[in-house]
């Protein structure tokens, strides 16, 4: 970062292209996962075409060994990583916020418990939660995966709405709504929500992006979805053994998460520096 | 996989005239570097399979049947890579009148490697070991026929037998003669083969130096190290750099892509025994009617599903039994894809729309992507295949212990396994009468030929009332670097016999 007097034009410039990039790169992937729900190039189940093409004009990104279309998969993988991401990233909320919330209005005691777990919690990485849960449930399925990721991302979810709750708190506005009568449900909805979502919005962004990660992680090792759900980590998974007959198996769906995962990470970088005062240029 | 413990195998006496025919290797490779070799060079073997330990009474696995059966230890009988089961400790034996008593006499010369010379001694308490009541040897119960090991003199072991069966010296050849000095053998080895065992290195490698004593000739090489992987990768990668001479079965074509065109590698097809199969719980509905199974068999164009996987290699057999087997006879025919038939017959077996079942399917490669070809296969004829991902040890439990399943996928390594079609107890639940009969009965016939008649019989039963779905029989391929040669490339039950490798310089 330059100095404050040169920063504000370039500055400018700079969230201009990462977000946009971001923003080309994530909707073009919803889009396709989108476009999946009502057309594809060919069934999932279609096997007519050889084993192993490479891409070409009918196969777009080549085929599996079963003569399945990659092209075909690639669309439905996106549709399954948006599900995964914005399902994980809403159990995640839904859990984090509300435990976030609690910590900050509980009493000392309550509150350096909640922290203590949750910071237990963050010590295991997010995948090896999500194998635990999927362990536990002794079935992979999407819905699993989901749960899974949704419970090993709350944990950092839960740590940032708590902290920015607490700055919140701390506000005169708020003592004046407390000292005005005005209840703390109403705080929280009216005064507290409104005033970390922006952060927080920034925050799932990333936590989607990880999300989206851990799931190909999960379907690489096999407890992600069962097949035929053509899951990137799963088609990953199935290449690995033909990477060097048939490296275009594995280079796309690579490419398709890289592409999600920066993409969503520069829209949050974009989104972040739209909303975070301290660096928002005055 | 259905381990090679768990085989129950019943073995002639000499190679079927069918094998003779349908083998198209030889048994041994033979290139043009056999002239120029060097006897001193150390051979080193890449392979997936340690053993556990050095016993095969206590259960090692396969491994150690791949490191030592033949090498290390002899058996009264040899299996041979081709299939022939020939004597080797003996030099010759009777057979009583009645076939319930053998009298062997035991070849001359014959030395373990610490020393003491063999006697009919140690034959009896080889014997003893395996069927002991703690050994945990698969060879137990078909060695339960013996009901008693005499020794009259030094050379000269009987055997006695409840009833007659034309697989003993088959059986035999299983039955490692180990010193009776010996002790426990989990760690170390006395046997009168032509290597002795210089060292294992738990985790990583199992070295063997050549017998100065040995009874037969020297081997061709200065020695073998087997090289223990845990990953088909780094075997192939191993191969590649050089830090080992041969792999002994490669697991899919795509990694031959790295080997085939190479004049710097031999790779080598022999004859295979491991089946890929869909087995149904054929005690439960709807898989305990004879029709849905066939239909279903109809459904699955096996050919597309074999170049799937292999590409140009493996081979359709249309039953359990393999062309190494005397009772094999080319049943692809039988119930050969026709989907609009199938539609028909399930249908008459009063499924006019299909139903649906759960395929219990183990997580490796190849049956998550075999059970997905099934799935869009069998749905074309309205019948839903829900994949349920398993482990190996879930299908143990599950599939093979508790026989709790619809259907599952699984291969059998195994050759001569059509027994377990004769098993109503084995977990696919076949019951045909006619068919637990022939195959009770065949073992008590007198002759090889009567053994064979009865099995083919059996084996084209089996296939007529789709017992289980055939899918293939995958191919068998070594590869090897291109200076070393003469080495097994049938691996029958997972034997190696390194003795006749050469390597040049």
């Amino acid at each position: 970062m330059s100095t404050a007097s040169t920063a504000f034009p370039r500055r400018s410039k700079r969230i201009n292209i990462t977000f946009w990039l971001g923003l080309v790169l994530v909707g073009g992937i919803s889009l396709a996962g989108i476009l999946s729900l009502f057309w594809t190039p060919y069934a999932l189940s279609d096997m007519a075409g050889g084993r192993l093409e490479a891409p070409n004009a009918s196969h777009w990104a080549g085929t599996d060994r079963l003569g399945r279309d990659m092209f075909t998969q690639l669309m439905i993988g996106a549709r399954i990583a948006l599900i995964v991401g914005c399902g994980a990233v809403g159990i995640g909320a839904a859990i984090g916020v509300t435990t976030g919330l609690l910590a900050a209005f509980a009493t000392r005691f309550l509150d350096d418990a909640l922290a203590a777990f949750m910071d237990i919690l963050i010590a295991f990485p997010t995948l090896l939660v999500a194998m635990l849960v999927v362990a536990a449930r002794e079935e992979s399925s999407l819905g699993t995966a989901i749960l899974a990721l949704g419970i090993g991302v709350s944990p950092i979810i839960a740590r940032i709405t708590r902290i920015l709750t607490k700055q919140v708190l701390g506000q005169d506005y708020i003592i004046a709504a407390r000292v005005s009568g005005t209840s703390w449900g109403a705080i929280v909805f009216w005064h507290i929500l409104p005033n970390i979502v922006p952060f927080l919005a920034v925050n799932l962004a990333l936590q989607f992006g990880l999300a989206v990660m851990a799931e190909a992680s999960l379907s690489y090792l096999g407890l992600g979805a069962p097949p035929p759900n053509a899951s990137w980590g799963h088609m990953l998974h199935e290449a690995q053994g033909t990477v060097y007959t048939a490296p275009w198996g594995a280079i796309l769906p690579g490419l398709a998460l890289f592409a999600l995962v920066i993409g969503i990470n520069l829209l949050a970088d974009g989104l972040r520096d739209r909303f975070d005062p301290s660096r928002r240029d005055m | 996989m259905l381990s090679k413990t768990d085989v129950f195998p019943r073995r002639s006496l000499r190679l079927h005239s069918t094998v003779a025919a349908l083998t198209f290797v030889s048994a041994f490779a033979s290139t043009a570097m056999a002239e120029g070799f060097n006897p001193t060079a150390v051979i080193n073997i890449g392979s997936l399979y340690e053993p556990q330990n050095l016993d095969n009474t206590a259960g090692a696995g396969q491994g150690i049947n791949e490191a030592f059966n033949g090498n290390v230890y002899e058996g009264l009988f040899v299996l041979t890579d081709s299939g022939d089961v020939e004597p080797k400790l003996i030099d010759g034996y009777d057979i009583s009148e009645d076939r319930l008593t053998y009298t062997f006499t035991l070849k001359e010369g014959v030395s373990f490697h610490s020393g003491d010379p063999l006697t009919a001694a140690d034959v009896k308490s080889s014997i003893e070991r395996v069927t002991a009541e703690n050994s945990a040897s698969s060879r137990k119960r078909t060695l339960a026929v013996i009901e008693s090991v005499e020794t009259p003199d030094d050379k000269t072991v009987v055997i006695r037998l409840n009833t007659p069966s034309i697989s003993l010296p088959y059986n035999l050849s299983y039955v490692w003669i180990v010193n009776d000095d010996a002790g426990d053998i989990s760690a170390r080895a006395d046997g009168t083969g032509p290597y002795t065992l210089q060292e294992w290195r738990r985790g990583s490698a199992l070295a063997m130096v050549p017998f100065e004593g040995y009874w037969g000739d020297a081997p061709s090489n200065g020695g073998v190290m087997f090289q223990y992987f845990t990953d088909a990768t780094a075997q192939n990668n191993a191969l590649l750099t050089g830090a080992v001479d041969i792999i002994t079965s490669v697991q899919s074509p795509d990694a031959l892509s790295l080997f085939a065109d190479n004049p710097d590698f031999t790779v080598s097809e022999g004859a295979s025994t491991t089946k890929e199969l869909l087995a149904y719980n054929d005690r439960i509905a709807p898989f305990d009617s004879v029709k849905v199974r066939s239909a279903l068999a109809r459904a699955v164009d096996n050919k597309k599903l074999l170049s799937a996987i292999w590409g140009d290699y493996g081979t359709l057999i249309g039953s359990f039994v393999p062309p190494t087997d005397p009772w094999f006879v080319d049943l692809t025919d039988v119930n050969a894809y026709d989907p609009d038939s199938a539609k028909e017959m399930l249908a008459e077996a009063g499924y006019p729309d299909g139903f649906s079942f759960t395929l219990d399917t183990p997580d490796y490669d190849p049956h998550p992507v075999v059970a997905q070809f099934l799935q869009n296969e069998l749905a074309k004829v309205g019948v839903e295949v829900k994949i349920n991902i398993i482990t190996a040890n879930e299908w143990y439990t599950k599939v093979y212990k508790a026989q709790d399943f619809e259907a599952t996928l699984q291969e059998h390594v195994n050759h001569r396994d059509i027994v377990f079609y004769g098993n109503p107890n084995f977990y696919w639940g076949y019951d045909n009468p006619e068919v637990v009969k022939l195959i009770a009965d065949s073992e008590g016939v007198s002759s090889i030929d009567a053994q064979t008649e009865m099995l083919t019989k059996a084996n084209k039963i089996i296939a007529e009332d789709a017992a289980s779905m055939w899918l293939y029989l995958y191919p068998q391929i070594v590869v090897s670097t291109s200076n070393v040669s003469d080495y097994p490339l049938n691996g029958l039950n997972a034997q190696f016999f390194v003795s006749n490798i050469k390597k040049a310089d």
